[in-house]
């Protein structure tokens, strides 16, 4: 009998010692895409997070424990995301969720957190609902979003003095929300500008053709636009010959500015494009960020970095600033505590409001020139755009 | 929608551009055809197949810069070689046996070179540019159009030409024909038919390769391009009658030509036409187009 009991407690003791092993660990449940189309995105997104941890355990960890990460892929699918989030918090007991990437895939993930009361920080989707309409207590979004990047599209087509506008979308969530915000920026903006034509093409689509000849067609002066990575590269590939870019200034969202779509597209990317960017590796505008682009050059083994890392290192960063400001993972406290949190980030600081749950998040845009010597298109001049809208 | 009723060069580019989409996809979707009309495999690794040639071409073409020609044969010869491999390795096994062990593999297939691509290549979108020559667009009188669209015009027939005379007027397409009726028959008569397989399916798959090779100056080599073309090759040969080349070819255009028009018709809606399309045929006749009623006990 004595033995038994003698058993049992020592059974008990692991298993309290066990448990408590798993709470001297702080766990982060990162979402990106991985594989297949989004990995263009999920890859450099995860270098960034990563870099994010191993500097903020280098430091201590959070609250003094050391941050573990959880990833899983989304697939860039909702369905696959909301269902991996869920995973992450009842299997894996993640106290935070990081990530997401495209619009329809944040809404997913920001779903399961409001159900399950788990904080979210969507760093990368830019859809404005999830700051608006589908705004919950637990979901933080520190990317930029549609009304903000609409805005300076509006700006820019007015300080061109551009007065016919073509607007082409994906047909997702990112693309509606951010016709709608374009919408927005040249009513308030450029109100003499006319929008002449609406056009749509499938998230993933690969044949432009017949929007390329419509809007050759309809005889606009600028093309405003949200087609991102592989999407504007087919776009402009297949527009290049039909002489589009020689007659219109395409004005982009999207992130197309980006070094990662400069860089690989070279001496076929096109002329008379202005687009944004959330960084530049050329580009030391803010204190902090020589250091930052040298650190993830070293690790992602290239001088000229990707700009989708320092979107997921931000999230890690307010994770970690509100965690310590909470003094607890627990979700009501980490919520209270992101609301009107400011940290500097190697691209400026960043702010989030109390009220919407959006950070400020500015964006460099500008003109992609050549430049002698140099291979593919840098952004000059560089113009920082804060977010805000007054 | 305005522009199609007004202006007649408009529809003129419409046609072109449903022709030169019609004629990149008719090559991609003939080599999945050929498999399937002779083999009776219905190989999903198609796209991925598709995919390795887009991006042998980056590699040859833009990469190691040993021109535009080299880089189409190395792709045509890369997808050779894989083809033999998989063809010997794998598939001569599953002849015979349940469709769905032969579409399991061939899922197996894509899952595994989907990430030797990214192994290999990356995650990056990356770009080819054109051919010296063909960046520009030439001057047909009413228009100009991109010259290398034209050319895909017209590779698109020549392949198709090329293609219908291996199996209609030549020896080694009649016994490829026979081995589709009957191949214990035929093997019975001394013909190697595994040497017709591996050759046939070696076709297939450099015609795939051929297909990425040239899509790629206007389809960045991206991971994941493989499932938006197999479906498109899908939608195109079971319109025209999987195994059938003149389905196949008229199935390439009739799609190129629902894509391009829906497009300019209903913006929002550019795919639910050809789909629309595909729904109509299966339920109206399901062998497709030029398909012939798959016979019981085959």
């Amino acid at each position: 009998m004595g033995s038994i009991l003698r058993t049992t407690v020592v059974a008990a003791a692991l298993v309290a010692a066990g448990a408590s092993v798993v709470q001297a660990e702080i766990r982060i449940g990162v979402l990106y895409p991985i594989a297949g189309t989004g990995a263009v995105y999920g890859t450099p997104a995860m270098h960034g997070h990563n870099m994010g941890v191993d500097e903020v355990n280098a430091a201590g960890g959070i609250l003094g424990q050391k941050v573990v990460t959880f990833a899983r892929d989304t697939k860039l699918k909702p369905a696959a995301a909301a269902a991996a989030a869920k995973e992450l918090i009842t299997k894996e007991d993640v106290q935070i969720l990081i990530g997401g990437l495209s619009s329809a895939v944040g809404l997913a993930i920001s779903e399961v957190a409001r159900q399950e009361g788990i904080v979210y920080i969507a760093t990368i989707p830019k859809t404005i609902q999830m700051t608006t309409k589908k705004l919950h207590k637990y979901v933080f979004r520190t990317a930029s979003h549609t009304d903000f990047e609409g805005d300076a599209i509006g700006q820019l087509v007015k300080k061109l003095g551009k007065k016919s506008v073509c607007d082409i979308q994906l047909d997702y969530a990112y693309g509606h929300d951010l016709a709608a915000g374009i919408e927005k920026g040249l009513a308030k903006h450029a109100p003499d500008a006319k929008k002449v034509i609406d056009l749509r093409s499938k998230l993933g689509a690969t044949d432009y053709n017949a929007q390329i000849t419509q809007i050759l067609g309809s005889g606009c002066d600028v093309v405003t636009s949200g087609l991102w990575g592989s999407h504007f590269v087919n776009f402009a590939q297949q527009a290049g010959p039909f002489g589009l870019f020689d007659k219109v200034t395409y004005i982009s969202g999207g992130e197309i500015a980006s070094h990662e779509i400069a860089g690989k597209m070279g001496k076929d990317y096109p002329k008379n494009v202005i687009s944004n960017t959330y960084e530049l590796w050329y580009d030391h505008s803010f204190p902090g960020h020589k250091k930052f682009q040298a650190d993830l050059a070293k690790r992602s083994g290239k001088k000229e970095t990707a700009m989708w890392p320092v979107l997921a290192y931000i999230g890690v960063k307010f994770v970690a600033a509100a965690a310590e400001k909470a003094g607890s993972m627990d979700a009501d406290k980490l919520s209270a505590a992101l609301e009107g949190m400011s940290i500097d980030t190697p691209v400026g600081k960043r702010t989030i409001d109390p009220k919407t749950h959006q950070a400020d998040a500015g964006q460099f845009w500008g003109p992609m020139v050549k430049k002698d010597g140099v291979d593919y298109r840098v952004m000059s001049p560089v113009t920082f755009f804060p977010a805000k809208l007054d | 929608m305005d522009m199609l009723l007004s202006s007649p060069t408009f529809v003129f580019i419409q046609v072109l551009n449903s022709i030169s989409l019609g004629m990149n996809l008719f090559i991609i979707a003939a080599g999945l055809s050929l498999i399937f009309g002779v083999l009776r495999v219905i190989n999903f690794a198609h796209g991925v197949f598709y995919m390795f040639g887009a991006y042998i071409m980056y590699t040859v073409a833009q990469d190691l810069e040993l021109g535009f020609v080299t880089g189409v044969i190395a792709a045509a010869a890369g997808l050779a070689v894989i083809a033999i491999v998989v063809e010997r390795g794998l598939f001569q096994w599953l002849y015979g046996k349940e469709h769905l062990m032969q579409l399991l593999l061939t899922f197996a297939i894509v899952l595994i070179m989907g990430d030797l691509a990214k192994i290999i290549w990356g995650t990056d979108q990356l770009s080819v540019s054109y051919p010296d020559g063909m960046s520009g667009a030439l001057n047909l009188g009413i228009t100009f159009y991109p010259t290398y669209r034209l050319m895909l015009a017209v590779i698109g027939p020549v392949i198709f030409i090329g293609l219908f005379l291996l199996i209609e007027r030549t020896r080694w397409g009649r016994l490829t024909r026979a081995a589709t009726q009957d191949m214990e028959m035929l093997s019975a008569l001394g013909i190697n038919v595994p040497v017709i397989y591996v050759t046939i399916f070696l076709i297939g798959a450099a015609l795939a390769g051929v297909g990425g090779a040239l899509a790629a100056p206007i389809n960045s080599p991206t991971p994941g391009m493989d499932a938006t073309i197999i479906v498109e090759c899908f939608v195109i040969v079971i319109i025209g009658g999987l195994g059938s080349l003149w389905g196949t070819f008229v199935g390439a255009l009739i799609y190129g030509f629902v894509f391009n028009f829906g497009s300019v018709i209903v913006p929002n809606w550019q795919d639910v036409f050809a789909f629309l399309l595909l729904m109509v045929v299966l339920l109206i006749r399901p062998w497709g187009l030029f398909g012939k009623p798959e016979r019981e006990g085959h």
